[in-house]
């Protein structure tokens, strides 16, 4: 029971990453892919009509983890208290500035709103990184269950950590590059004409890139949490998510090079799922890897609620998330027609 | 750390204070907008269809800030919260997460597709579209309701092994007196603010001369929605509510109603101020009798004071709570006064002609807003000093590692940008509303995704 949270609450944040991710990657290259306010138009267009649904998916992660694994979200929450609070505040201003350039058009209005959305889109990025390389990393928590991390300390990755160290940096930049990767494919996918062509080159040039530092990470990955890898070798769920990774991987630059975007889409998807899934396979059942010792690490099993509530919203849980996924396929399906440049 | 208590309140308070000014429309205009859509679907009479389309307009917007302000809402249970998570987590995570699994995805899969997708559905589809939203709007708004209401009057859980608090009856949980009533009030009254704010929006366009057929509609159905929301809210419903707190919440009932003494034949207080230190009410203007019938049926109810109490159960900002109490009771009066007047003369044919009447209703609109904010904080001030009722008190709930400096920076972060968002929506409402109503013109968000060259 406990083993099936951890994969919906999984779950829940890959839809996001590979939804609202994709927001942030299109967000960041919107002035690199659209040269004059119309094609920024067009590329907004893109994702206007979907990113409070993807944002949900945020909200639903958090829900189920405060649902099965309240402890963890009670420790993580308060220990990264200032960082959440930036998180949410840059998620405010990406969703008003999308909202309001859709509502007037006025050159300078839009100019400013779209100029909002690439900085709030790079900082998202930037900082969903960063936190996903804090849970891969761990957290000084200490014998008495508490931690309140700043923002940074020595910059090293052990001990009393901060939220910003090397490893954390690395993270980020690399997530900044795949979900630009992942934004340009989409657009590259979905567009038409000039700006279609420009996202197919502008994502080739990203995937390059996230290749080029998938070495780095991983090995970063090695120093940091040496059992990273042997918890991969050691639990199943892991080795699909690295045939996702691989097989994605082919598929996007397979894909772009073909001018197949759709293929090098869905690879793009899956590559970005099996990243998270494979590390989220790898790390369980720790939720919190203290820094300072393992014994005060939260597993899974020790953080979440009792058998019962987790069984009924285990009834529930599925029905729901099958829904929101019809209610959105049906609606996208409208939205499907490639758009006119 | 209690110095940083009242701050860890504030943000609190301050944060879902606002942030529920923009669902209380949305959940009152999304029933009208299914409404008229469904009355120009069997009509086929296009001003009905403006009317919707108008307000969907609106209501996109409104949705937009409360989509951006109630993320906020979710995460401040663990940052600020972090023992009362950790505490009630796996009993109110529950309603948490149904509420994003099985309201916000329907929501937000469809909002977009009413605002600016009306030319891509069938209208047959559109209005399944707008009724899709109003559902999720109402759905999501009873967990939230469920999950409050058990801090208020906690039912369906067990203590776990670690002592927290786990889940041990759903039905019990999701459906009680208190969650019952307490949905159906807090709608009724977002029922009300929207009412206003339609009804107003016709005064104006009336006052203006512009928008002449539309504009009767916002009269019309603003001040009938409006009376017939306001007489439900103050009964049975704001009846019913009262007549709970003061079953379960005795100290509460004393507490908003200013009461230090006990006895039966116990008054309502009409006009007066609290004196908690000197344990009573100054300048009362009272009716004898009425609070003992309207808490307990009947005028020989004993309604016991705050004196009855240990001053450890008293409620901690007294005052404040009897003021949110009587503002929220007293504005649902003169609502139910003014939409009253406000109908029969609509019924008559002449409310339009009517210039004072048309300026009291247009000026009214952000009273109902005020009232429902009042009517909150009577509910979590009456709760104080307990975070669960009975079970954990506020003061335990607070994150212990986040001090107070931390939260006062976040608190006026939130200040600042949410006084940025407010001018916005107000400048971007008002906008709409100079637009108005109108012939089917597309949104300018879906005319540069499809033709980019339709006139607006």
């Amino acid at each position: 029971m406990i083993e099936i949270w951890y994969a919906l609450v999984a779950l829940s944040l890959i839809a996001f990453a590979v939804n609202d991710g994709r927001n942030f990657g299109v967000g960041a290259l919107l002035h690199a892919l659209g040269y004059n306010a119309g094609e920024r138009r067009a590329i907004m267009g893109l994702i206007e009509s979907s990113w409070s649904w993807d944002e949900v998916w945020l909200v639903a992660a958090f829900g189920s983890l405060f649902l099965a694994f309240p402890k963890v979200l009670a420790i993580g929450l308060s220990g990264y208290y200032l960082a959440v609070f930036l998180l949410l505040w840059s998620l405010i201003v990406r969703g008003i500035a999308l909202e309001m350039a859709a509502h007037v058009e006025d050159a300078l209005w839009r100019g400013f709103w779209d100029a909002l959305v690439t900085l709030a889109s790079i900082l998202l990025a930037i900082f969903f990184g960063a936190a996903f390389g804090n849970v891969v990393r761990g957290v000084p928590l200490g014998a008495d269950g508490r931690m309140f991390l700043p923002f940074f300390t020595d910059f090293s990755a052990r001990g009393t950590v901060g939220i910003l160290d090397w490893y954390t940096i690395l993270v980020a930049l690399f997530t900044l590059a795949l979900l630009a990767a992942h934004g340009a494919t989409f657009v590259a996918h979905r567009a038409t004409g000039a700006i279609a062509e420009r996202a197919n080159r502008a994502a080739r040039r990203a995937w390059w890139v996230v290749l080029a530092l998938l070495p780095v990470v991983s090995s970063g990955t090695r120093l940091v949490r040496p059992d990273f890898f042997t918890g991969i070798i050691h639990h199943a769920p892991a080795w699909p998510a690295l045939l996702a990774i691989v097989l994605g991987l082919g598929a996007v630059f397979l894909g772009l090079r073909q001018g197949m975007e759709r293929i090098a889409w869905i690879g793009s998807c899956w590559c970005i799922a099996g990243l998270l899934g494979g590390a989220a396979a790898s790390i369980f059942p720790v939720m919190l890897r203290s820094t300072i010792m393992p014994a005060y690490s939260v597993t899974a099993y020790g953080g979440a609620t009792a058998r019962y509530g987790l069984g009924i919203a285990l009834v529930w849980w599925p029905i729901a998330a099958a829904l929101g996924i019809c209610y959105w396929r049906i609606v996208a399906r409208r939205y499907q027609a490639r758009m006119p440049s | 750390m209690p110095d940083a208590l009242p701050w860890h309140r504030l943000q609190f308070a301050f944060t879902i204070t606002y942030h529920y000014l923009f669902p209380q429309l949305t959940m009152g205009l999304a029933p009208l907008i299914v409404l008229w859509k469904w009355l120009g679907l069997r009509t086929g009479e296009p001003h009905w269809d403006e009317s919707a389309r108008f307000w969907s307009r609106i209501l996109g917007l409104t949705f937009a800030l409360g989509v951006v302000t109630g993320l906020p809402m979710e995460f401040q249970f663990g940052t600020n919260w972090s023992y009362f998570s950790r505490y009630a987590g796996g009993v109110i995570g529950q309603t948490l997460a149904m509420e994003g699994m099985l309201a916000f995805l329907l929501e937000s899969a469809l909002i977009a597709a009413l605002v600016f997708g009306e030319r891509r559905f069938s209208r047959k589809a559109h209005f399944t579209v707008a009724a899709g939203v109003c559902a999720g709007a109402w759905i999501s708004a009873f967990f939230i309701l469920v999950t409050n209401a058990f801090m208020q009057y906690p039912k369906g859980y067990t203590l776990g092994i670690e002592g927290q608090l786990v889940l041990s009856d759903i039905g019990s949980y999701l459906f009680n007196a208190w969650t019952v009533v307490e949905f159906a009030h807090n709608q009724l009254a977002a029922l009300v603010t929207a009412a206003f704010v339609v009804s107003a929006t016709g005064a104006y366009y009336t006052l203006r001369g512009l928008h002449r057929e539309q504009s009767r509609i916002f009269l019309t159905w603003g001040t009938a929605m409006g009376l017939g929301a306001s007489v439900l809210v103050a009964w049975p419903t704001g009846d019913a509510q009262a007549k709970l707190v003061a079953r379960h919440q005795e100290v509460s009932l004393a507490a908003m109603e200013g009461r230090f003494e006990s006895g039966p034949m116990a008054p309502i207080t009409m006009i007066g101020q609290p004196d908690v230190a000197a344990k009573r009410l100054d300048n009362p203007i009272r009716l004898p009798g009425l609070l003992s019938f309207l808490a307990y049926g009947t005028f020989h109810g004993n309604v016991r004071g705050l004196g009855a109490f240990p001053r450890e159960l008293w409620p901690t900002e007294i005052e404040l709570l009897y003021y949110a109490f009587h503002v929220m009771a007293g504005l649902g009066t003169l609502f139910v006064l003014l939409t009253a007047i406000g109908t029969a003369l609509s019924w008559r044919g002449t409310l339009e002609s009517r210039r004072w009447m048309l300026w009291a209703l247009l000026l009214a609109f952000p009273f109902p807003f005020i009232a429902n904010t009042a009517g909150w904080m009577t509910a979590e001030l009456g709760r104080q000093p307990w975070l669960i009722y009975g079970i954990l008190r506020t003061s335990d709930g607070a994150s212990a590692v986040v001090s107070a400096g931390n939260a006062i920076f976040t608190l006026i972060g939130f200040c600042g940008l949410y006084l940025v968002l407010g001018i916005l929506y107000l400048y971007m409402v008002s906008r709409e509303i100079e637009r108005g109503p109108g012939p089917a013109a597309p949104a300018p968000g879906e005319m540069a995704v499809t033709e980019g060259a339709q006139g607006d």
